[in-house]
């Protein structure tokens, strides 16, 4: 746990008069609160490219990184299944074009495989403070609103609970050939996110969406912080 | 956020609810008198208050052939608790009277406070507050009051509650609900501990109330109504402390968004997100119900029921379509019916008419006019089954009616009910194994009131040894579904 280093990048963005973190700060403060994120690295400039695709292996994800730009995706600002570093390359220029006019970098990461998507957050409720939300992510998130949520702190059994209670909970047991999710490191994430909360009073929302299952192991593979 | 107010000396809560000597402020001198005050008094006379009652005035005069005291100072013995029914804005003088005369807590009827939505409004209860935190505890503003079978305690318009004590606390933001669950408990057989309607609880209130009733060694089962809460954190901590000690059955108000415009103007506090508010329940293993009458039935099962699981039960009745949806009622609720073996179907049919009955599980027994003999038999080899842990008997005595009739005589006359509670009781006693009542009545009409008045009495019967009875058997189901979700939830928290 590192609490200091979270801080850090909140007061840093909260000076710059922001109201929400990158997803690439975002990713660093759960990191520091041992949630397991993406592996990726943050591009500035397109000769960083080759060396850094390198350090995280194809095939990769490249997305434009900047706490201004919401709905990554309807902007073109995401390119995936990247090969090849010709292919890393011209995603570098095709996010920076479209990232013109905005504060941003390009983020590049591992590309996550899992069929199964879930979906976990934060969020401060006026009577009972940060209560901890998990639920079916992708489109399931919002047709389905199939989540359960825990005041923090949350002990492991509440984690545990919150996680059975879910109408599609299933999802988590050993079905169609994909392994059992590994209920110890979600609780943990799920216990860790009410950390967050309860520690740093800034934090007003945070979303985790998704968090895909790599076999049994949760990889948090987007997450943004809204701030106070 | 502003904390309950904390008190250095701690409260003698004893004072509170079981008062030796009362002072009722704002009485009037005239015997006819239709303010709250005299209200009260009459109520607390109706009662049976032991203690004594000292009417305040600032007119004086004489009420019942008691002295009005023209102030709480001029009371020359002790007093432990007061009622104040004067107006709004003499409260905070009134109440400041009584810190000083050395009375532990009042209860404030009056109403005119932050529930307004006004600033005058808002500062007379920081007012209250203050006075307050400075030594004596306050239930209400805008409230009914505290009722207390045990001390004669009453609230508002109740001067013909039961004083029958018993084990059910009920704290209600509410005082129409407070009353009326006084009055629901009377028939339906719950006997309270200790009714609050604290109202917008300047002072006593949600958090704090639990956590007294946590350790109140008369509360056996918590039952709450509440709007909004004032501080979530301490609300959380307390109810949680609590339900690992005993069951606290919740009904909040104000979850839909038509409920919570009416919340935000009825107590002044805020309704909050209904799945945030059902997370924090099921979190804590509160016992959430949807309704007053769900609140009262669980609060039935929980005080009569032994502390336990009931995960099979045997259910005897008339009618194979009782049966069929009494096994789809169980199974929603994680109950089960399980059938009886061949031998047993055997040992139970030897005391079950032919034909049409079945001595499966449920037991349909096919003829209302069964003796309580008989039923006896069944039950008590229906409880030989080593998985039953409860039995459920629903009893069609409404159909005695038509027996009476042919004889001449009241359906009261006829239907063996007590005759039915003797011998459920002995079977209880014989097997350890609980039996709930089940007194349906389809006949409600006018001409039927003499049904009504016989179930009533035999509904008095039964609990008068113990059994519980409701109306319908789904919500005999649902209650006992409560009680089980209760304690296996709270035995898997101890493994």
């Amino acid at each position: 746990m590192n609490k200091e280093s979270a801080i850090r990048i909140i007061n840093n963005a909260l000076q710059e008069g922001r109201k929400a973190l990158s997803e690439y700060e975002s990713k660093q403060v759960l990191a520091a609160y041992d949630i397991p994120v993406t592996h990726e690295i943050l591009l500035t400039d397109k000769t960083q490219v080759e060396k850094a695709a390198k350090e995280i292996n194809y095939p990769l994800v490249m997305k434009g990184c900047s706490a201004a730009v919401a709905h990554k995706t309807e902007k073109g600002l995401i390119h995936v299944d990247i090969r090849t570093v010709e292919e890393a390359r011209n995603a570098f220029d095709e996010i920076m074009a479209g990232l013109k006019g905005f504060d941003g970098a390009v983020l590049m990461q591992e590309m996550v495989n899992g069929k199964r998507e879930l979906v976990m957050g934060l969020s401060r409720d006026d009577q009972f403070g940060p209560c901890v939300m998990f639920g079916l992510g992708g489109i399931f998130t919002e047709i389905l609103r199939d989540i359960s949520f825990r005041k923090a702190p949350l002990d492991k059994n509440d984690a545990l609970k919150m996680m059975r209670e879910i109408k599609g909970h299933k999802i988590l047991d050993a079905v169609r050939g994909m392994e059992a999710a590994d209920t110890e490191l979600l609780s943990n994430i799920l216990i860790n996110v009410g950390r967050i909360g309860l520690d740093i009073e800034q934090v007003q929302e945070i979303d985790l969406n998704p968090v895909i299952l790599s076999g049994a192991k949760p990889i948090v593979v987007d997450a943004l912080i809204v701030l106070k | 956020m502003k904390k309950t107010i904390s008190q250095t000396i701690p409260t003698d809560f004893e004072r509170i609810f079981h008062p030796q000597n009362i002072a009722i402020i704002g009485v009037s001198a005239k015997d006819g008198g239709t303010g709250f005050g005299n209200g009260m008094f009459r109520a607390l006379k109706a009662m049976g208050f032991e203690g004594k009652i000292f009417p305040v005035n600032p007119k004086g005069g004489n009420l019942d052939e008691l002295q009005i005291y023209k102030q709480v100072e001029d009371i020359p013995e002790k007093v432990d608790f007061a009622i104040i029914t004067v107006a709004a804005k003499l409260v905070p003088e009134v109440l400041e009277g009584c810190r000083q005369k050395g009375i532990e807590g009042a209860q404030i009827l009056s109403s005119g406070f932050s529930e307004l939505g006004t600033q005058a409004g808002k500062e007379l209860e920081n007012k209250i507050q203050q006075i307050a935190a400075a030594g004596i505890r306050v239930v209400g503003p805008n409230c009914f009051g505290i009722y207390c079978p045990k001390s004669g305690l009453t609230l508002l318009p109740g001067p013909d509650l039961s004083r029958q004590t018993g084990s059910v606390a009920f704290l209600s933001q509410s005082g129409g609900m407070a009353i009326d669950l006084a009055h629901i408990g009377k028939w339906m057989g719950i006997r309270f501990s200790k009714v609050v309607s604290f109202g917008n609880g300047a002072d006593l209130r949600e958090t704090e109330l639990l956590q007294y009733l946590a350790d109140d060694p008369e509360t056996k089962v918590i039952s709450m109504y509440i709007e909004g809460i004032k501080d979530g954190d301490a609300f959380f901590e307390s109810i949680k402390y609590t339900i690992k000690k005993k069951p606290v059955i919740v009904y909040k108000g104000g979850l839909s968004q038509a409920g919570q415009r009416t919340v935000a103007s009825h107590t002044a506090s805020m309704g909050g997100s209904r799945v945030i508010w059902q997370s924090v329940l099921k979190q804590v293993n509160a016992i959430s119900v949807q309704d007053l009458n769900e609140l009262a039935q669980a609060a039935l099962a929980f005080s009569l029921l032994p502390s336990g699981i009931f995960k099979n039960i045997s259910v005897i009745g008339g009618g194979g379509a009782l049966g069929v949806s009494a096994c789809d009622a169980a199974e929603a609720l994680g109950i089960e019916i399980p059938p009886f073996s061949t031998e047993q179907q055997e040992s139970i049919g030897k005391f079950l008419p032919k034909p049409g009955s079945s001595a499966i599980n449920p037991i349909d027994v096919a003829n209302p006019f069964v003796s309580p003999q008989a039923l006896k038999e069944i039950l008590l080899q229906a409880a030989k089954d080593s998985r039953v842990d409860l039995q459920i008997i629903v009893s069609l005595l409404y159909h005695y009616k038509v027996m009476a009739t042919a004889m001449g005589l009241k359906v009261a006359e006829v239907a063996p009910f007590r005759e039915l509670a003797d011998a459920i009781r002995d079977v209880v006693k014989t097997t350890g194994k609980p039996v709930v009542v089940v007194l349906p009545n389809p006949k409600k009409g006018l001409d039927d009131l003499d049904i009504t008045e016989m179930l009533v009495l035999a509904r008095r019967e039964f609990l008068e040894r113990g059994l519980p009875v409701f109306d319908e058997l789904p919500d005999a189901l649902r209650a006992i579904g409560h009680v089980n979700g209760y304690f296996g939830q709270r035995n898997a928290n101890n493994e």
